[in-house]
């Protein structure tokens, strides 16, 4: 699987990140390391608490994260969840944030996939 | 301590600091990623540790790159901070964020922003503007330094040339070399006074410093005179007088052959002040004979210095005539007609000539300098050059060093951003760290004072005023866990403005527990009555004072307790036992009386009780006096009782205590062991008051 495989699986833009950034290596370390970014527990965590603020940060977080890699979809999915919470905790942001949850995973099933065969 | 990473540069090579502010890890590591080649990186991870990094920083970091959206204090936040210590006009900073709407790019640009980036970013971009920002900054931070020192140089080089030239007219002349200096003193002293005396005349700062350096010029013609004449040491003849007077001209002559510089305002006013430094107000000197306003500001006031400093100086013609003396000479008309404006402006400031002259010598030029920086330091874009940043840099280590030396709780504390730094050995001492950002919502900082003593202190220190902005304040602080007396000497920092703004404190804190322990237990000492513990009588005194006082619409009762037979107690068992007994009838006495009563032991074997009350008081003394009586192993307590009421004698404590011991007085008369209150019939019986025992007589 090649990081343009990763990125047609996670539904991301790989011409357009490599276009930025212009570096494949330097796309692929950040890639891998989206992996161990806390942002998206955070978002979980807020939205269990109900903290709508928190709950915007995070969401804003993952949202900047996904358009610096040009991780579309999941970056589609945050920007809407993060207007949403922009006025504050509300029950439109609920659905919004399913959205969100299964975006990350399938971005990070993709990007696992990848690493399993970039250690192998 | 949140983690900051620094990036350290290779061994001598100068890497500029750049600082990126973004909570998130993985947006820094992409910027680090394209910019840690280059530059030395710090980061952090909310608004608060930007701002912390920067106060500590700010002559270090060459740029900043903020996000909007952080935890904390967001990135406009960060920007309001920068912009009231005007770091922004030394720190670019570039923006970077998805809050791309065009409110938030402007408002960001408003507040002092040099570029925005919105994400997702482009690296190269990125890299090229961070290289453009920092190459354009770096230029202007040069250019203001040049800027700076040349202007600095210019400035003294000019003065320097004229006090050469000066100095040579004034060697020819045979002068002391002060003469000069002396003249721009007084002169610059009288400009001062007359802008603030007359409505006529206001000069600037400038242009009194530039009629000051032309007067510096008014004697060059001498150099024209021959030194016969110029140092004779009799009087001139009428001949060589002619031929000395014609100085003036001579010198407004050669000013005027300047085959440059003829529009600068210094060689114009140097020449007015040449040319008509001898004339006199009402027409009478030379070499014109103008009368009146007609001789410019500059030259009468020239010449009314010039005269002072004549008379006042040795020469080889005479001797120095005292100050005094001078100014009566020369406000009597002596010298010549003079403005009578000036003179009254000589009048005013006379104390304070002779002090300026003495500090004229190096005045000069310090004045100068001064003036230069304050011409600077209004200038935006001459805000700080290296050579301030290199003295800045220079005092805060020197304090750093003596701070560390000394073992004191040193403390620094801004309005804003609301932030306190300790030095090092006091924030060990308390157990805090050297940096707390808003210390007012931090739980640790506020344990150590308490929220009480913390708004008792910022409201002294804002009650003072920038002419006398120390105060001292004593409070218990927790020290290690434990409450120790602390005295803390604070001085508030006021801004420049008008009216000035009060924006922070330093001071130290400094543990006086011992001593204060001390001496409370000297005040108790002197208060207390060492063998019985009760009140002394002197301190009981004063306290009942104070009650009475503090509440004069209250009833009170004094009483007198006096044990019968004490001194067969001593005399049968010995001194130790009725030190015993005594011991015994003041703890029976603490425990008979209310919590707020006073009682006290005023000598011997007499007691006092002083208490308030509502109704019944005879009751309650009834009770009392039952209390009192009893057994102390063989011996067998008994006591007489005088008692008197402030309702019926008043509250005059003498009266009150005669009273009292009057009734006392009157117990024993009736058999002794009995509580009597004062009565008007027992006005005028005739009393032995002693405070030691009387019995057995």
């Amino acid at each position: 699987m090649s990081l343009k495989d990763c990125y047609n699986a996670l539904e991301g833009d790989f011409d357009e990140v490599l276009g930025r950034l212009r570096s494949e290596r330097m796309i692929q370390k950040f890639v891998l390391k989206f992996l161990d970014d806390a942002s998206f527990e955070n978002l979980c965590t807020a939205l269990k608490d109900g903290n709508g603020d928190e709950a915007f940060r995070a969401a804003h977080t993952i949202k900047g994260v996904c358009q610096n890699l040009s991780f579309t979809k999941l970056g589609k999915s945050s920007s809407e969840l993060t207007e949403a919470l922009r006025g504050g905790f509300n029950p439109h942001a609920e659905s919004l944030a399913e959205q969100v949850k299964n975006d990350y995973q399938q971005t990070v099933a993709a990007i696992r996939e990848f690493k399993s065969e970039v250690d192998a | 301590m949140r983690k900051r990473v620094i990036y350290m540069a290779k061994a001598q090579e100068y890497k500029q600091k750049i600082l990126i502010a973004d909570d998130s890890e993985m947006n820094r590591s992409i910027l680090m990623d394209m910019l840690e080649d280059a530059y030395e990186i710090i980061e952090a991870e909310d608004g608060n540790e930007a701002v912390r990094i920067l106060s500590q920083h700010s002559e270090e970091i060459d740029l900043v790159l903020l996000d909007i959206v952080m935890p904390n204090m967001d990135g406009f936040g960060v920007l309001d901070v920068m912009n009231q210590n005007r770091w922004i006009e030394d720190i670019p900073v570039i923006m970077i964020s998805a809050e791309s709407a065009p409110a938030n790019i402007e408002r960001a640009y408003n507040l002092g922003v040099t570029d925005f980036i919105s994400r997702p970013f482009d690296a190269l971009i990125v890299h090229r503007r961070v290289v453009n920002t920092i190459l354009l900054y770096a230029k202007q931070k040069k250019l203001i330094g040049l800027v700076a020192d040349q202007v600095y140089e210019k400035e003294q080089q000019s003065s320097l040339m004229i006090d050469i030239l000066s100095h040579i007219v004034e060697f020819r002349n045979g002068e002391s070399g002060q003469h000069v200096p002396h003249v721009r003193t007084l002169t610059e002293l009288l400009l001062r006074r007359l802008s603030q005396n007359s409505d006529q005349y206001d000069f600037s700062r400038a242009e009194i410093s530039m009629i000051g350096t032309a007067s510096a010029l008014h004697d060059i013609g001498k150099i024209a005179i021959a030194e016969e004449v110029l140092n004779k040491p009799g009087k001139l003849t009428d001949e060589e007088y002619e031929i000395m007077k014609t100085h003036s001209m001579i010198g407004a002559n050669m000013l005027k052959d300047l085959p440059i510089h003829q529009n600068e305002p210094l060689v114009k006013t140097a020449y007015e002040i040449c040319r008509w430094h001898h004339e006199r107000y009402d027409g009478g000197g030379y070499p014109d004979g103008l009368r009146g306003d007609d001789i410019p500001i500059s030259a009468q006031i020239v010449a009314l210095a010039d005269v002072y400093d004549a008379l006042t100086s040795e020469r080889v013609y005479k001797k120095a005539i005292p100050h005094d003396t001078a100014v009566e000479m020369i406000t009597q008309g002596k010298c010549g007609c003079f403005n009578p404006m000036l003179l009254r402006c000589l009048l005013d400031v006379a104390d304070c000539i002779q002090e300026e002259m003495n500090k004229a010598s190096y005045r000069v030029s310090r004045s100068d300098l001064q003036f230069v920086a304050e011409e600077m330091l209004k200038h935006e874009e001459l805000s700080a050059s290296d050579r301030t940043l290199r003295l800045l840099e220079h005092e805060r280590m020197k304090y750093s060093f003596f701070a560390s030396l000394t073992e004191e709780i040193q403390f620094e504390y801004t309005l804003s951003p609301p932030m306190l730094t300790l030095s090092s050995w006091g924030a060990n001492k308390l157990g805090l760290p050297e940096i707390i950002m808003d210390p007012i919502n931090d739980q640790k900082a506020v344990g150590v004072l308490g929220l009480k003593e913390i708004h008792a202190f910022s409201a002294e220190l804002r009650s003072t005023t920038p002419e006398r902005p120390v105060v001292e304040h004593e409070c218990k602080m927790n020290v290690d866990g434990r409450e120790r007396w602390y005295r803390i000497i604070g001085r508030a920092t006021w801004s420049d403005d008008e009216p000035p703004r009060y924006i922070g404190s330093i001071g130290k804190a400094i543990d006086i527990h011992d001593s204060r322990m001390k001496m409370s237990d000297l005040e108790q000492m002197a208060s207390h009555d060492t063998l019985t513990g009760l009140l002394n009588h002197a301190y009981a005194k004063k306290q009942i004072h104070d009650r009475i006082k503090s509440r004069p619409q209250g009833k009170f009762a004094l009483a007198i307790v006096d044990m019968d037979h004490f001194k067969a107690a001593n005399d049968n068992y010995g001194h130790i036992f009725g030190d015993r007994v005594l011991e015994y009838m003041a703890d029976n006495l603490r425990k008979s009386v209310r919590g707020g009563d006073i009682v006290a032991r005023v000598g011997g074997d007499e007691f006092l009780i002083f208490m308030e009350y509502k109704e019944d008081i005879e009751h309650a003394l009834e009770r009392i006096f039952n209390k009192l009586s009893g057994q102390y192993e063989d011996f067998k307590i008994s006591v007489s009782v005088g008692a008197a009421l402030t309702e019926k004698v008043g509250t005059d404590y003498e009266t009150l205590f005669h009273a009292a011991d009057q009734a006392l007085y009157s117990s024993k008369q009736s058999g002794r062991g009995r509580l009597h209150f004062f009565s008007e019939s027992m006005n005028g019986v005739l009393t032995e008051i002693s405070p030691i025992d009387s019995e057995g007589m």
